[in-house]
């Protein structure tokens, strides 16, 4: 056999191999190995037989990111499509706290209510120190400049409502977490679809993505390949593809694959379609990703099931106005001032489930409404009781540690002073002198992924050798670096928003 | 009647050209072809008929659109009519052929037989399930037999087209007789968490058709994250 043949068969027999593999991961376990290099163009032939359907921005996920991606790119007139594979619109989103950080709004609450002084600057040291300084300055800047102005565009335009209060949530050092009126995440997905289909985007949900379409490993992304109930289909793109489908929480293996200490019997917050595939999918089209070991653990689940109802937002808002967490012997275990996954390391290192948020009646209208905790009492979730000791009996703690705690915490608000947890203490913080006092059981369960795809400070996502890919972004939970290790509580909210907003603003320029 | 013989004929030569299913036949006539003619199978027309029903004089279908007139699609309503023929014909133990009254040509007429009806194009592939699911509409415990006890047939849910594969049905088209979403929540507010209500959940307005499908089982949507809640979606 002379040489050129030799070379054409060794060739084919790529090129054979490569379709067999066909899929995306197999050819991009083939790409990280380098050996794509020299087989790009059978790459490049990868192409989908037909094109069913065009758009001119194609998004992947309906939660804040995807709605606000779509809200502006319908708004500058772009066609505008929305995908999620679930059969109800919002994700993690619809169900999210409700919670959002921001150091000013159109308002001036914070102002208002007296609760001292914020910026743009001390929001961002705030989220690169919780984040073990493993964040991305340049976009938790742009997360911080944007936060403002998303909040009070949804409240213009979508007729969002926040509640008259805002709070000092864990590792944040002002007063600046907003809560919508819902007290629910969906107070903003709502205002986004308002704005996002008042411009024409169309939402189709139940409808999965199995692959991305790329124009070899430099070329621009094309389109999607998808499936639905009516079949398979491929749906091409004139301007952009965002992708905004959220985090890996859901998924067991692909977590611990990269947390191996979170093990599959921890609960989880989120909602079952958080499983991280789209992650992969864009793996496989050169894609880089960063921080998927940094998987994080909202302190104050329902302790049986994992779910975050409106009661385990409670825990999370109280810290500011003197809440108290105390374990099952009935003594405090951490600083409720701490970040995320100190408090739930301090948590867990207790021991014993569950440890338990106490309150008392004065915090109520201070960090939520009365309304939700007579809800909540009502099933079962917040204790309450006219007195510690009573309280400590329906907890089931030793009430002699519960009295002696409380007591000793009042004292520490007098002083202004914790010698035991050394929590910042502030004015706004309210000694438990009088009843009725409450309290909710708590405990860890994966609640956010702060890794994924590797992004710019314009939403574009970055591949593997630094540059943009063509026609690609990305923003939310789906991308990494914003929150380094370790998510502040309600930044989540601004920063799925603002980098949706950019996302679906830089798209919609795109030329088709 | 000397056309039965010839019809049976036509039908006996036909047989052989079936795909799939031994009920379903493969026959040329288009809208104006042979009459469904329920003599042939039906010695006694008038036995068919319950004593309010009034005289009939024909022994075709139809006789029966000179009263009976074909739904307005665009109405979702129960079609008594269509019902009791579908519901007679459609078991496993009799197992008439949908073509014995119905004239198709694959992929372009599905229609009544003789009649002019036209119901739309069924392509070939799609005839296989549209009998499963009519079926299961006759006797399954889905919420498709629900419906047929109330006499709904397919254009009650599915309007003027003929269901293809993957199809699914729009709020708007069950509130039409389910009365509006908030009525609905008013009917399924839980005796003891008054606000654990599907109709009225924090996910707002969600298609009726995540929990309740027609087809097939159907699901408490809800207790996919609540798993203490007690929860069941009839049908």
């Amino acid at each position: 056999m002379d040489k050129e043949k030799i070379d054409s068969n060794i060739k084919s027999t790529r090129r054979d191999f490569l379709k067999v593999t066909g899929g995306t991961i197999a050819a991009a376990g083939i790409a990280a190995n380098g050996f794509l290099l020299r087989g790009s163009e059978a790459w490049a032939e990868e192409k989908p037989e037909t094109w069913n359907e065009e758009v001119d921005v194609l998004i992947v996920g309906s939660g804040f990111a995807g709605l606000a991606a779509a809200a502006e790119a319908a708004g500058r007139g772009s066609k505008t499509l929305i995908l999620d594979k679930m059969p109800t619109y919002g994700g993690n989103s619809i169900i999210n706290g409700g919670e959002y950080a921001s150091w000013d709004d159109e308002f001036s609450l914070r102002k208002k209510l007296n609760l001292g002084d914020d910026t743009s600057k001390l929001h961002m040291t705030d989220t690169i120190k919780g984040g073990d300084f493993y964040n991305i300055p340049a976009l938790v800047q742009v997360m911080v400049d944007g936060a403002p102005s998303a909040l009070n565009w949804m409240i213009d335009e979508g007729g969002l409502k926040i509640r008259e209060l805002v709070n000092r949530a864990g590792g944040h050092s002002a007063y600046r977490t907003r809560t919508c009126t819902d007290g629910i995440g969906r107070g903003y997905t709502e205002a986004l679809r308002k704005i996002a289909e008042s411009k024409g985007t169309e939402i189709r949900l139940g409808t999965k993505v199995t692959r991305i379409w790329r124009q070899g490993l430099e070329g621009p992304v094309l389109g999607l390949a998808v499936e639905n109930r009516k079949g398979r289909q491929n749906i091409r793109i004139r301007k952009a593809l965002v992708l905004a489908s959220g985090g890996f929480g859901y998924d067991v293996k692909m977590r611990q694959d990269f947390n191996p200490i979170v093990t599959p019997d921890i609960n989880c917050t989120n909602h079952k379609g958080a499983t991280g595939e789209m992650i992969r999918y864009a793996q496989a089209i050169g894609a880089d990703t960063l921080h998927l070991a940094f998987v994080q653990l909202y302190p104050f689940a329902e302790p049986e099931t994992g779910i975050l109802d409106t009661p385990a937002v409670y825990p999370f808002r109280g810290p500011g106005f003197g809440m108290v967490y105390v374990d099952r012997n009935g003594k405090r275990y951490v600083s409720e001032l701490e970040r995320r996954d100190v408090c739930a390391r301090a948590a867990t290192a207790t021991g014993s489930k569950p440890t338990f948020s106490v309150f008392s009646e004065k915090m109520i209208p201070l960090m939520g409404t009365k309304e939700e905790v007579k809800k909540g009492i009502a099933k079962g979730r917040f204790m309450t009781a006219m007195t510690i000791a009573d309280l400590a009996k329906e907890m089931d703690v030793p009430g002699s540690h519960l009295k002696d705690t409380i007591s000793r915490h009042n004292q520490y608000l007098a002083d202004k002073k914790d010698p035991e947890f050394n929590k910042p203490v502030t004015a706004m913080m309210v000694p438990m002198t009088e009843g009725p006092f409450y309290a909710v059981a708590q405990w860890p369960a994966v609640h956010h992924t702060m890794g994924g795809l590797r992004i710019n400070e314009s939403a574009q996502v970055i591949d593997i050798w630094g540059k943009p890919i063509p026609h690609l972004y990305a923003a939310g939970e789906i991308t990494g670096g914003v929150h380094g290790s370790n998510r502040l509580g309600s930044n989540a909210t601004p920063d799925c928003i603002v980098f949706g907003r950019i996302a679906g603003t830089n798209a919609a320029k795109e030329k088709a | 009647m000397n056309r039965i013989p010839v019809v049976l004929c036509a039908a006996m030569l036909l047989i052989p050209a079936c795909t799939g299913n031994p009920l379903i036949r493969k026959v040329p006539p288009g809208p104006e072809a042979e009459v469904a003619a329920c003599m042939d199978c039906h010695s006694n027309v008038d036995e068919l008929f319950s004593k309010e029903h009034p005289a009939v004089s024909g022994d075709d279908i139809r006789t029966c659109f000179s009263c009976h007139q074909p739904m307005d699609p665009k109405k979702a309503e129960p079609n008594t009519f269509s019902a009791t023929l579908h519901r007679a014909h459609l078991n496993k133990e009799s197992g008439v052929d949908c073509l014995s009254c119905h004239s198709w040509i694959p992929g372009r007429h599905f229609g009544i037989s003789g009649t002019g009806v036209d119901l739309g194009p069924l392509p070939e592939n799609n005839m296989p399930l549209l009998k499963k699911t009519f079926l299961s509409w006759a006797g399954s415990r889905y919420l498709d037999a629900r419906h047929a006890k109330q006499n709904v047939t397919c254009s009650g849910c599915h309007g003027d087209s003929l269901p293809a594969p993957g199809d699914t049905i729009k709020n708007e088209r069950c509130l039409m007789c389910h009365g509006s979403y908030d009525a609905l929540a008013e009917k399924t507010v839980p005796e003891i968490f008054p606000d654990r209500n599907p109709h009225q959940s924090h996910l707002g307005v969600i298609d009726c058709t995540v929990c309740h499908v027609a087809h097939g089982e159907s699901r408490a949507y809800c207790l996919e994250c609540h798993q203490k809640f007690v929860m069941k979606t009839p049908g």
